[in-house]
């Protein structure tokens, strides 16, 4: 599944990078994670619970590891992800931009391949489960980000 | 209205479905035992990879599991299936066995593949335990596509081998360069054939039970050949025969894949029930069997014919690929039937046919009703379809300068069958069965009036006429027992199974004729070994053929023991005496003796017997026929397109066929009618889709589309019946005759409706999808033309 999008946070770039490798904010942003834990540099471990049509709260063992760091520019993540309804595997590259506002454009690009049950019974919804959760959590990184710029 | 006797040939109501139907026929998920537990399978999400470990310490330390096995586990009981049919004998044949194992041990090559076995107190458990294993996998890149599976450096499938290459088959008749030399017109294209689901509505289930103190094992199993599997069984676990019974009670469906030996399910509950000496049962669940359940149908074909301007085939050669997945245990049937059903009702002197099988880590492949036949027939019409439109030939006419005539039987094709056997078709008369065809779906007047009408109308409604033959009723043989009770009752055992053709009626009907009973007086047991433990299963159509003769010659012998014991008993020569109403008469006169008395008289509690006297009124009797019989047959469509939506309405279907003798018309329409849905469903709607990790993207039927009641139209048959030589009843198979030709027929109708636009089928399944981008390209190609025109 290839997902890529661009999206704009209102703030400076060096603040989005931040807020990008936190994970308690990111735990908290993207839908459906019930735990994110940084355990060394540029590694996180979690689990999230996804649901894609019949496959309801199905649960999902997830490693990050972050690479290719650019401050502030760029970096990609190496995503896999274990479960009992299947898998899912993939690498997403992010690159941001500042432009006077500030405003910061982000740009993702993401290939992501999902394996096993819920791939078969998935399919015609993961795409736009994808899009959906990936607009819930840039929304919600947004939010937080306004939260920190006011304070 | 009750009918007969006799009742050869007669509608007869089916003996069956008053359990069917009132929800009393037992089917295993129905099994229940004290104490039973309940079995899930891990299986392997990836398509191809190396197992690195498999943890299950956390799925035993659940509550309600009781025992988590692996591949590890299974000590000297792991073991590659075996193969179940070797190659048949032709010259250069290559092929590789490859047959699949019961547990993943070091590598996965499809998804679904089984890697450990869940057993414990009830399914929920089992399924919950699944999430508790630990599968450590290093996803190795995957073989989809055929062609490139062949590719120097494609990922290895089975490493002990140099390419993913299973088999490789040339068969020749004649001198197809001959041909091809003489000819005035080569056609050539490519034609795909993808793969489809058998989707049966009871999915596989097995449940086991060991008795220990008698030390024996029964066996429920949703299988199409109990015997087989009784044997095979008894084998790896180290029973004696005697020790295992299979019982394979009402089964949902078969289509073949159940036929399959020995799906790791199936080996491996009653291994574990011996060791945990408990009832087990698995049921398949929907999911399971898109991955777990074997399928068929990718081929790709390259394929020419080479003909006279007069429209007459020289000659065929075909280059395909076939697609056997992950293993190979059905041997090569498949790609034989399309190599030999290609031929079809057609004088071809020259053919070259080869073919190779290809690996793929997808699920395995087996025959699926039709098996390959499909392929073949559609290969060969539409040659002559793309023929008929190059040479300004009426597309019926074409098939009538070709068709064999019946001076040229038994027609000898000088290759070799499925069978192992030369390919001879026994008997047939094509040209009326072709002719009858195209009169009652009323071709001429549709082709000069009706068509001209409607596309100027701007309706786009086309017909299509495609010729088959269907190679049916091969051995070895089948055997049956007949006896008749005491009560009067006769009760007839075989040992094929029944997945819903109607065998308890047409076999009965053959053994109440036999002996002068009612056909409700005759129960019928197929499929449990305890009752007939001689036989090879229900396939290739062939249960009314081999079974349903060996149920006549039975009932023959038991007949003569009735003639001998009633002409003692009632003091007449034999010549004298009828089997009538279920008792024996003495003609002319108002001396009579009912069966049941005659029953007990032969088997007297004291006195003296004639030595060597059998007891009873029971005999057994085996049928095997020299070679398979010959079906034959012509279907002919209506169908219109919205060109809008896609969309496709059948207007009509017809299907003229010969299928020998028939038994009960009733029950060879209903095999007709579902053969032609399943047809249906496999040229417009069912498809399975692999990503090219060789996931399967649509296995579920909210993705996976099968015909519905409205998608299917009514179907209008025709019998002729040519008798086959090879029985005494003169039968044919006819279980596969509904969708073998359905396809080449689609595709013919889809292009004839679509003319104006140009629009050319070479693949099947098509969908509404597909058929979509097909018009589009075509109004595309249209709207150039026009313009290119416009602007000279």
């Amino acid at each position: 599944m290839i997902l890529n999008g661009t999206f704009t946070f209102n703030g400076p770039r060096a603040a989005v990078w931040d807020l990008l490798q936190d994970p308690t904010v990111l735990a908290k942003a993207l839908p459906g994670t019930k735990t994110l834990t940084r355990t060394s540099e540029d590694h996180y471990e979690g689990v999230m619970k996804v649901s894609v049509g019949p496959m309801t709260a199905a649960e999902f063992k997830v490693k990050v590891l972050l690479k290719d760091k650019i401050e502030p520019e760029k970096f990609a993540m190496h995503i896999d992800g274990k479960g009992g309804v299947g898998f899912t595997s993939g690498i997403a590259t992010i690159t941001l931009e500042e432009f006077p506002g500030p405003v910061t454009l982000m740009n993702y690009t993401s290939d992501v391949q999902i394996g096993g049950r819920i791939a078969g019974v998935g399919q015609r919804l993961l795409e736009s489960v994808g899009k959906m959760m990936t607009k819930q959590a840039l929304d919600a990184l947004n939010h937080e980000l306004q939260s920190r710029l006011k304070t | 209205m009750p009918v007969g006797p006799p009742y050869l040939s007669a509608r007869v109501l089916r003996n069956e479905d008053a359990r069917l139907l009132t929800g009393r026929a037992l089917f295993v998920d129905d099994v229940q035992l004290p104490g039973m537990l309940h079995v899930a399978f891990v299986r392997s999400d990836y398509a191809h990879g190396r197992l690195k470990s498999v943890d299950t310490s956390a799925a035993l330390a659940r509550p309600g599991v009781v025992a988590v096995y692996t591949a590890a586990d299974l000590g000297t009981f792991w073991k590659p299936g075996p193969l179940l049919v070797p190659p048949p004998p032709i010259s250069g044949l290559v092929f590789h066995a490859c047959t699949q194992v019961p547990l993943a041990k070091d590598k996965v090559r499809h998804v679904g593949e089984p890697i450990a076995m869940i057993v414990a107190d009830s399914r929920y458990i089992a399924e919950d335990a699944i999430r508790d294993v630990i599968v450590e996998i290093e996803p190795l890149d995957a073989v989809v596509n055929l062609e490139k599976a062949l590719l120097p450096g494609a990922p290895i499938i089975h490493e002990h081998l140099a390419s993913n290459a299973a088999a490789h088959v040339v068969q020749r008749k004649g001198d197809y360069a001959v041909a091809r030399g003489k000819a005035d017109l080569i056609v050539s294209r490519r034609f795909l054939y993808d793969r489809g689901a058998s989707a049966p509505i009871e999915n596989r289930a097995v449940a086991v039970e060991w008795d220990p103190r008698a030390e024996e094992l029964t066996i429920w199993d949703t299988t199409q050949a109990p015997i087989p599997i009784r044997n095979g069984l008894a084998k790896m676990l180290g029973l004696l025969e005697s020790q295992v019974n299979v019982i394979a009670p009402f089964v949902g469906g078969g289509f073949g894949p159940k036929i399959m030996m020995f799906y790791p399910e199936e080996q491996l509950l009653p291994w574990a029930a011996m060791r945990l000496r408990r009832p087990l049962k698995w049921t398949e669940d929907r999911q399971e069997n898109f991955y777990a359940t074997t399928q068929e149908r990718g081929q790709v074909h390259d394929a020419e014919m080479a003909l006279t301007k007069d429209g007459k085939v020289l000659g065929v050669r075909d280059i395909f690929l076939f697609d056997t997945g992950a293993y190979d245990p059905y041997g090569l049937t498949i790609p034989i039937n399309t190599q030999c059903t290609l031929l079809g009702p057609y004088e071809i002197e020259h053919y070259e046919s080869e073919f190779t099988a290809v690996f793929t880590n997808k699920t395995i492949v087996t025959p699926v009703r039709g098996a390959g036949r499909q392929h073949g027939v559609f290969v060969s019409e539409r040659l002559l379809d793309l023929s008929a439109r190059q040479l300004g030939i009426d597309p019926v006419e074409i098939r009538k300068r070709n068709l064999l005539r019946p001076d040229q039987f038994p027609h000898n094709h000088d290759i070799m069958f499925q069978d192992s056997a030369p390919l001879i078709y026994d008997s047939g008369d094509y040209l009326p069965t072709l002719e009858k065809a195209a009169e009652l779906i009323g071709y001429d007047e549709f082709r000069r009036d009706a068509q001209p009408r409607l596309r100027r109308e701007g309706r786009h409604v086309g017909i299509g006429i495609a010729c088959y033959v269907e190679g049916t009723g091969i051995g070895p043989y089948e055997g049956a027992r007949v006896t008749v009770e005491p009560s009067g009752k006769v009760r007839v055992a075989t040992g094929v199974g029944t997945q819903g053709q109607g065998h308890m009626t047409v076999f009965a009907q053959l053994v109440a004729d036999a002996l002068g009973v009612s056909v409700e007086d005759v129960r019928v047991v197929t499929g449990d070994t305890r009752e007939f433990h001689w036989g090879t299963g229900t396939f290739a159509s062939r249960g009314a053929v081999v079974a349903g003769s060996a149920c006549h010659a039975a009932a023959m012998l038991v007949r003569e023991k009735i003639l001998t014991l009633a002409s003692t008993v009632l003091e007449a020569p034999k010549e004298t005496l009828d089997l009538k109403g279920g008792r024996v008469l003495v003609r002319g006169t108002d001396r009579a003796i009912a069966l049941g008395e005659l029953a007990a008289q032969a088997n007297p509690l004291r006195g003296a017997v004639i030595p060597g006297t059998e007891p009873g009124l029971e005999s057994t009797a085996y049928f095997g026929p020299d070679r398979g019989s010959t079906a034959s047959g012509v279907h002919a469509i209506i169908l219109e397109i919205d060109v809008d939506t896609a969309t496709v309405n059948i207007k009509r279907y017809l299907v003229a066929h010969d299928c020998g003798t028939i038994i009960n018309p009733l029950i060879v329409e209903g095999q007709i009618h579902g053969g032609v849905a399943q047809g249906i469903g496999n040229a417009f709607y069912e498809q399975l889709h692999y990503d090219e990790q060789g996931q399967l993207m649509n296995a579920s039927f909210m993705d996976y589309l099968i015909p519905t009641a409205t998608d299917v139209p009514p179907i209008e048959t025709w019998h002729r019946e040519t008798r086959s030589p090879f029985n005494p009843i003169g039968l044919k198979g006819v279980g596969e005759a509904g969708c073998i030709p359905t396809g080449a027929l689609f595709a013919q109708a889809v292009e004839d409706a679509l003319a104006d636009l140009g629009v050319e089928i070479t693949e099947i399944p098509l969908s509404p999808n597909r058929l979509f981008e097909l018009i589009d390209a075509g109004r595309a190609a249209r709207a150039a033309r026009e313009a290119g025109a416009s602007a000279k």
